[in-house]
């Protein structure tokens, strides 16, 4: 397999499921499951620097002077990314507001 | 035959895990038909199929697929095996689920 489609899909792979945590996070905290939702937001922040891993050694490729042919795969990767990065952000959003509302 | 459906955001990423699986389950004379789409599209194109995998990145949609496919086996994909496209091993345990040889 070539190499940038198969960092392409350790990206998706990795940064694809910490979102989907991100996502049950918020699933966990509506359902008033605070510990458990703290737990997946800290699994997928785990998982997705696995994921960052992979896109850095592109990026380094890159800067040692190896240009890195886009593929749609890895735009696809990239998007994956930057989802996952807002994911997070919006998650611990939600999950204080349902904190809040909880204790109320 | 046996009908596989994978299952992620766009249809996209496991549409090349599809080609993979396609030349694994060929090596071992496996008689499928492997096709991806985006999870959306869930309960109209799980129709007749006797297993569905979901992505990684949709793993978070488990339930909701699993009762609109109700009775047919939903597994999501290991995301190591996700990550290494090992089409090989998604195949393996399409059969483990579904007791074929």
């Amino acid at each position: 397999m070539d190499g940038i489609e198969l960092i392409s899909f350790k990206i998706i792979s990795a940064v694809g499921e910490a979102r989907s945590n991100y996502i049950e996070a918020i699933r966990e905290a509506k359902k008033g499951n605070f510990e458990k939702a703290d737990d997946l937001i800290e699994e997928g922040s785990k998982i997705f620097i696995e994921g960052h891993h992979a896109h850095s050694e592109l990026i380094q490729q890159e800067a040692s002077g190896t240009p890195v042919v886009p593929t749609l795969m890895l735009m696809h990767a990239e998007d994956q990314l930057m989802s996952a990065d807002a994911f997070k952000i919006i998650a611990q959003e939600f999950i204080d507001v349902y904190k809040n509302t909880h204790s109320k | 035959m046996r009908k596989i459906v994978l299952l992620c955001n766009a249809g996209m990423s496991t549409s090349a895990l599809v080609t993979k699986m396609r030349k694994e389950a060929e090596k071992i004379n496996y008689e499928c038909e492997i096709n991806a789409y985006a999870a959306a599209e869930a309960s109209n194109v799980a129709k007749g199929a006797d297993i569905v995998f979901l992505g990684p990145q949709v793993k978070y949609m488990l339930s909701e697929v699993k009762e609109k496919v109700n009775p047919i086996p939903v597994e999501v994909i290991d995301m190591m095996v996700y990550g290494m496209m090992d089409g090989g091993k998604v195949i393996t345990r399409a059969k483990e689920v579904l007791g074929d040889k």
